[in-house]
Order: structure tokens, then sequence, then C-alpha cells
């Protein structure tokens, strides 16, 4: 057995295998887990969102718990959904004439203009997207190269609770996927994992987790 | 003698922006001091142990020599009246009511520091401030005044009003430094600090309104006066806002020093209703809360710091019997959660997630588990920002969970 390493999360101490992630250190413990969870650490959903400060670091960094490995003295809080006061509107059909695609998105999205520039939806982003060079290219109509810069998004909503402006960066990224995918072709590899699914090759194992506890 | 509006808010001194009634009521005095023996300048503040009234309570005199000795050929000084938080209305009085006694400092400031360049940066939405700042240095540059100042320097000094952006943020040192530089008031990381490298990288000198509005009578009357103004060891006024449940809020001078009992039941009136007292929010919202026990508080810098809170801006929001302690916590924690700059993601997520938890303490939906989550939030916050926002929240909350455990439904542990 590999020696255990103790990190706290929310207050309470839990002891850690090292390599584990936070996420399976908090499953590992007495408590059910209800909250800041979804797609049990495949990095997907973005539910896992927390603050984390390593011993002796004055630094305190926003990550997924489910990508994020454990250290020891390591202190984590859990960050709950951040729901914006407004919430923006649009139909798939509004998405269908490019050339209006930034007109629209100036229009669902007015607040993408006010940008402040501070970065902190960069230094937010679990992913490393570099957000504001997201937000900056759709708001000088650079749509498809801001829509790829969004690819990596898993809508854990970070860059909103972090961004002073109320810009959603994540939803505009969101619109712009969408205007993208109504605009092309679907991606091949896509195409084949539907495929797979619609021909039951394509199962999830609900006791993945459980394998490490076992073992 | 009567000990209340001695100094900056003595009624001869209210004289708006007329310049001559400044003069005749014995304006002038204290800069001609100050170009008589201008060498003498910052030794006379040292004397009079003139503290940063913004909040700090740092030694004024430090900042001013450290601004003097630091090589620059553009030094700059700026009187800082963004005042924007909570509970706090000292400046805009001080701005509106008596503007020349905060240029006449800020002459002798810049005076003493040699600078080439006087900025009023003070917040656009206190708009009767701002138009009678603007009235009252154009003024000052139609007067002999700069000439005389440019004789002594050896340079011209150019006098501007700048409106600030008005937001929170925007009063921290580095922040103003930042807006002045034509950008976003972004706090920076200190060191340096503005009296090395300032605007455009030369030495620059921040003051708060009410600390520049002293200057010129301490030049005038004499470190030994000043001193002598305060109670004990404290030195000179200060100015309290009081507001809250006191039957007569506003803003009062006070030799510093004079004690919470005196500020809330004497010049306060007492309790609104006839409640009792229950806390107060001292310095804004952004330090630890005093309780009865600390009635008995000297309000100046040193005593209240000895208390474990900090005197502040001078701001008290008294609370009564029967307010929620949360509710006002959450409330200025909102208030934080709003100003955050966006810089530090731990500033933004972490004062959103208090807000979240508070909010759920308040409303009676909370677990057990989230009062150990707010309160590791409270070790893992401090310390993660570039200036002191953060530092500030955590405080608070930590302060309400340790003053009043009660509140939050946390037994307190008795010994077996």
């Amino acid at each position: 057995m590999s020696e255990t390493i103790c990190i706290s999360i929310d207050g309470k101490v839990m002891a850690a295998q090292p390599g584990d992630s936070i996420l399976q250190t908090r499953l590992h413990g007495p408590e059910a887990v209800t909250a800041n969870i979804g797609c049990m650490g495949q990095g997907v959903c973005g539910s896992c969102r927390c603050l984390v400060r390593k011993a002796g670091e004055r630094e305190t960094v926003s990550r997924l718990a489910c990508e994020t490995e454990v250290e020891d003295g390591m202190q984590v809080s859990f960050i709950d959904y951040y729901q914006p006061d407004h919430v923006h509107r649009y139909r798939p059909h509004d998405l269908r004439d490019g050339w209006q695609a930034l007109p629209q998105l100036q229009q669902t999205f007015p607040e993408t203009a006010h940008c402040r520039h501070c970065g902190g939806c960069d230094r937010a982003c679990p992913r490393g997207i570099p957000v504001q060079q997201g937000i900056a290219l759709a708001s000088r109509g650079e749509l498809p190269a801001a829509a790829a810069l969004f690819d990596a998004c898993i809508m854990c909503n970070l860059c909103t609770l972090a961004c002073p402006e109320n810009i959603r960066p994540n939803h505009v990224g969101l619109y712009l996927r969408r205007a993208q995918a109504i605009q092309n072709l679907r991606p091949g590899d896509l195409l084949r994992r539907l495929d797979q699914q619609a021909r039951g090759q394509l199962s999830i194992d609900t006791t993945a987790h459980l394998a490490r506890s076992e073992s | 003698m009567e000990k209340l509006n001695q100094v900056l808010l003595n009624p001869a001194v209210q004289v708006g922006p007329d310049l001559a009634a400044w003069l005749q009521a014995g304006g002038g005095l204290g800069l001609q001091a100050a170009l008589t023996a201008p060498t003498a300048i910052i030794r006379c503040i040292a004397d009079a142990d003139l503290r940063g009234m913004g909040g700090a309570g740092f030694p004024a005199w430090r900042k001013w020599e450290a601004t003097a000795n630091a090589v620059g050929d553009c030094k700059y000084v700026v009187c800082n009246g963004n005042e924007d938080e909570p509970g706090t209305f000292k400046d805009r009085t001080l701005l509106s009511a008596s503007p020349h006694q905060v240029i006449e400092g800020a002459l002798i400031a810049a005076l003493a520091v040699r600078a080439r360049c006087l900025i009023f940066y003070l917040n656009p939405h206190q708009g009767s401030s701002l138009h009678t700042m603007q009235q009252a240095v154009s003024q000052w540059q139609d007067s002999p005044w700069p000439e005389k100042l440019a004789a002594v320097m050896g340079h011209a000094l150019e006098i501007k009003v700048v409106a600030s952006s008005g937001r929170y943020i925007g009063g921290e040192e580095t922040a103003v430094v930042a807006s002045l530089e034509a950008g976003f008031p972004f706090p920076r990381k200190k060191p340096p600090f503005p009296a090395e490298q300032g605007i455009n990288n030369q030495p620059t000198l921040i003051n708060n309104v009410e600390t520049l509005a002293n200057v010129s009578h301490i030049l005038r009357h004499g470190a030994g006066w000043y001193r002598a103004l305060g109670v004990g060891k404290a030195c000179g006024t200060k100015l309290y806002s009081l507001s809250g449940d006191v039957l007569r809020p506003g803003l009062y001078e006070l030799p510093m020093g004079s004690s919470l009992q005196e500020l809330v039941f004497h010049y306060g009136g007492g309790m609104l209703q006839g409640k009792a007292f229950k806390a107060v929010f001292t310095g804004g919202p952004s330090n630890t809360l005093l309780t009865a026990r600390d009635l008995d508080v000297a309000l100046d810098f040193d005593s209240v710091w000895l208390r474990h809170s900090r005197l502040g801006t001078g701001a008290m929001i008294v609370i009564s019997e029967g307010s929620s302690i949360i509710r006002k916590v959450a409330e200025y924690i909102d208030f934080f959660a709003k100003g955050s700059c966006g810089q530090c993601p731990s500033c933004k997520c972490g004062t959103f997630q208090l807000a979240r938890l508070l909010d759920r303490v308040d409303g009676g939906r909370h677990s057990p588990a989230d009062l150990d989550a707010l309160q590791h939030l409270c070790q893992i916050l401090p310390g993660s920002g570039r200036c002191g926002l953060i530092d500030g929240a955590v405080t608070v909350v930590k302060s309400s969970l340790h003053t009043f455990p009660e509140e939050y439904g946390l037994l307190v542990q008795q010994p077996a």
C-alpha cells in the first residue's frame, strides 16, 4: 500500500492516495457526494469546480477536482454553480444565416464588447483556453477562429463567474460552436461515435470508479 | 473646551469654493510657512504624527520622505478622493464644504516632495464635490500662489482635477496609479510602491483627502498644537462617519482617541428606539467587528489595532440587537463580490462562494457542512489576491463567525 497523504476538502481533513484526483479522494470519503459532481471524473461536465491552495503557496486557483491530482497539505473548497441574473436566449434558427452571425452575436451578447482585459477568465479556465482572446476575436468578427478556441470548453462556468463585466464567455463560445456546427458538415469522429452508440457498442461503465478502492 | 469639530469641520473654514473667503479665514498661512522653510515640512509632519486617514493609518511622513528621496524628474502628488465604501462619507464633505484646506495641504505636499504634477482624483458619483473642487482649483490657478511655489521649487506645478472611474477598487493605491495612466483601475502587486514607481514609473505620493486637509493646519499652528488635539498618545482629530442604528447619524470630527462609547452614546445620541447596542462595523465593512465589550476602546489607529480590528476610514456602522449580523455580512460580501476587479479568480470565485454560503445560513437552508465550508474558505482565501479586497471580505466573515457563533448555529464547545 502506498503512503497516505492528507488534504482538506471544505474543512474536512481526508486521507488520500498519491496519484488520486481530488474528486476520487472525495468519493472515497464517508459522506455521500451529492453536489459538484456529474460525469464521475471524465472531465467533461465541469461540475467539480473548486478553489485549490497548495501547501505553502500564496495563490489560490480554480480547478476541476477530477483533473487535479492531490498533494499533501492541499486545501480545497468547492464552488457552487453560478447563475447570472440575465440569461441569454436565442433560437437555433437564428444561427443559420452566416451573414447575420456577427450582428446576431452582438445583439444576443452585447456585453461582449465591454471586456476590460483583466485576464481573470484566462486564469479561471481549468482547460487553459485563452478565453479573453476568444472574446476579443468574437468582438471583431473573427467568428470561426473564436469558435475553434472554445472547442475544448466544457461549460464549467468559471469564466462567467470570474468576469467582472458579466460577460458569459463560455456561452459566447457555445453560441459560436453551434453556429459553426449548423453551417458545417459533421466531423467524422462524432459520426463514428454516434454510429457506435446506435449499434450498442458504446457502453458506459458506471462502476469504474469503484475499481481503485477494490484494488 | 468643545471637542467637536475643532479643525476640519470647524464652521469658520466651511467657506465653499471661494478662495478669498478661505484666505480671510486664515487660509494660506500654512502654505506661507511651508514656502518659508520647505525643507522643514516633512519633519513637521513627522513631529505631528499625522497618519494616513484613508484607512491604513500609516505615518504620512514616511511616504512623503520616500517620495522626496526617490529619483525622478516628474514626481506626482495625488489627492485620493475616490471614497466609495459603505458607511464612509467624510471626504465628500470636506471636498464640497471646505475644498481649500484640502488644496492647500496638497500644495504643501507637492512642495515637500518637489512634484511637478498635482492631481485631485475624485469620485464622479459625488457630483457636488467634483464640481466644487473644479471651481476651487481654478481659483488657485488664477492666484499668485502658483508663481510663489514655482519660485521656491524651481519649476512649475501643474494642477489637475481628474474624475476617477467611481469604482470602489479605484481607491486602492496602485489602482489609482493604473487609472491615472489612462487604464482600468487594476490593482498591481506591491512592491514597487508608488512612492518609488507610480504614475509613468515616476515617484508618486498618494494621500487621502482627510490626510491632506490636516496639513495646512499643522504647518500653520505647529506639530505640538496638532499632537495636543488628540486623546492620550493619539494625535490630532479624526472624522468619524457614524451610521446605522443610532439616533443622530452623521459626520463627527472628534479628538483622535475618543471612545466608541462617547461617539455612539454622546454624539450619536444613543441607540435608535432604545435598542441595545450589538456591534459596530469599523472603518467600512472590511474589518473585525467591535462589540459591547469594546465600547471603551479609544478610536485611534493603535488602540483599535490592539483589539484586533482596524480604525480604517473612521466609518462606524452601528448594529442594534435584533439585527442579523449574518444578513449584514452577506450584504457586504455581495458588495465586495461586485467590486472585485476580476484579475484574481480567487477573489471573484471566493466572494461568490462566501456570499452563497452566507445566504444559505441566513435563510436557514444550510447544512453543518456549509458552516465547515465557510470556515474553510476563510482559511484558503486570505493573501491570494493582488490587493487587499479578498482579505477584507474574509476578515469580516471570520470576525462574525468568531464574535457571533450562536447566530451561525455554531455551539460554543463546553469543556468535558
